[in-house]
């Protein structure tokens, strides 16, 4: 009996979601979905009423979306256990310069292994901004969920999208932060 | 059937000697250009896609299947049996399926159709190789489609509203990469600009000679999806044929480059 109690809630939010969440794929949309396979449209029928919102607006939020739309992004930001944003900044190295993991510098130059993309911004050097707890406030919560200072961005939301642990993205803000990093002790490969 | 083993014998020297020289030009076209050019030279006038379009050619003419046909009689728009131009003609509406097709998929209809082929049956190198075929005779033609048929007009906006959509762990969208980020790399390859450049969608199906590997569309928005981790479409579907006249429209007066030959 209790256990049904418990699930009372949850079952309330879940309403609560599915009613007031934005909504951008329409039955026929859902149809079209649907004829291109059994994973594809369990994947893709998915979408989060934010990517919902990324979608109708085509990634430039209107004004009065964008406020409460960064807010919830915010919201959704958990921290490491320990509360240290700073790891390990060699395990942060592994997670930074792998393809199936971070990949971090497909998009972004600034690592002494890989030759860096330019769809993100250059990292060279990152870390002349010091360790200040808000210096590493921020990049730990950029790396966890971008969308909550770059709303609709193309980059990852690390944490949010379950793809590293807050401990993990600690490590690679580590690896871009301390000054014995090789990040910020070797040069920065390029084109 | 010696014609083609020794196209094969050339091809593969070739590729190999590329792969030993290849340095690498800044702008893709450019260096496809350079790569191509290289290429043709040690194959003696013979490109790799060549070979598709002359496997592709023995497959179309064959007589196949449970039926004995050839797919001489297949109708790509323009008639039974006339393929010159048809490639800058798809996706359109077809009366006998009753649906929107693309290159793959009307090769898929008249496989099974007139030669008698089990869906489960078709194999996909023998799509490919005929999609190479029919597109060697499209080479230099312009793109046209023009979805004026409900059902075109339909399935174009529903193409639209998908190249936009965002969804699964990585947030992937095809607008993402293809509008906000054309012209920047991650990775070796800067994304193309699908709605204002007219060539990125007027050189499929295409050699890649990177990978060596022969692709259509349908592979390209394929690997797209496969990228980012998420399923990707089922060949011949039609969210694949959504997104490829959505494409192809933005492509509209482009001459295509056939069978294309890019990184």
């Amino acid at each position: 009996m209790r256990r049904i109690y418990l699930l009372i809630p949850l079952v309330l939010l879940g309403l609560a979601l599915g009613q007031t969440g934005p909504s951008y794929i329409d039955a026929e949309l859902q149809r079209l979905i649907q004829a291109g396979g059994q994973s594809y449209a369990n994947s893709l029928l998915k979408q989060a009423p934010d990517q919902a919102l990324c979608s109708i607006h085509r990634n430039k939020l209107p004004a009065d979306v964008l406020g409460p739309f960064i807010e919830a992004q915010r919201q959704t930001i958990k921290y490491p256990a320990d509360g240290k944003l700073m790891g390990d900044w060699k395990q942060g190295d592994a997670i930074f310069n792998t393809l199936a993991r971070g990949n971090c510098f497909s998009c972004h130059v600034g690592s002494p292994r890989n030759i860096g993309g330019n769809v993100g911004p250059s990292l060279e050097k990152y870390g002349q901004r010091g360790t200040s707890e808000a210096v590493q406030k921020y990049t730990y919560e950029v790396i966890y969920n971008t969308w909550a200072y770059f709303p609709c961005t193309v980059m990852y939301r690390f944490g949010h999208g379950g793809l590293l642990k807050p401990e993990e993205i600690a490590h690679v803000v580590a690896y871009l932060l301390d000054p014995a990093s090789d990040f910020n002790t070797k040069p920065a490969l390029k084109r | 059937m010696g014609r083609f083993w020794r196209l094969v014998g050339a091809v593969a020297l070739a590729l190999f000697s590329l792969m030993v020289l290849a340095q690498e030009e800044d702008d893709p076209a450019k260096e496809a250009e350079k790569q191509k050019k290289q290429l043709l030279e040690q194959s003696g006038g013979i490109l790799p896609s060549d070979l598709y379009v002359e496997q592709g050619e023995q497959l179309f003419k064959a007589k196949r299947g449970p039926k004995n046909a050839s797919l001489e009689a297949c109708d790509f728009g323009r008639g039974p049996g006339k393929l010159e131009g048809v490639v800058g003609r798809l996706p359109r509406y077809f009366f006998d399926t009753r649906r929107v097709e693309d290159l793959d998929s009307r090769i898929r209809t008249c496989m099974i159709r007139l030669q008698g082929f089990k869906p489960e049956e078709i194999s996909r190198s023998e799509v490919v190789a005929i999609a190479f075929y029919i597109a060697s005779l499209s080479n230099e033609q312009p793109v046209v489609v023009r979805p004026l048929m409900p059902q075109e007009k339909k399935l174009y906006e529903l193409g639209e509203r998908l190249f936009y959509l965002r969804a699964g762990p990585r947030d992937m969208g095809c607008a993402t990469c293809h509008v906000t980020y054309v012209g920047k790399r991650a990775g070796v390859l800067p994304y193309s600009d699908l709605l204002k450049d007219k060539r990125a969608a007027s050189h499929w199906p295409a050699f890649r000679y990177s990978n060596d590997q022969a692709w259509t569309m349908a592979d390209r928005i394929r690997a797209c999806y496969a990228n980012l981790g998420m399923p990707a479409p089922d060949f011949y579907s039609e969210p694949i044929i959504a997104l490829t006249l959505f494409m192809n429209v933005q492509a509209n007066g482009a001459r295509m480059d056939l069978p294309g030959f890019i990184r």
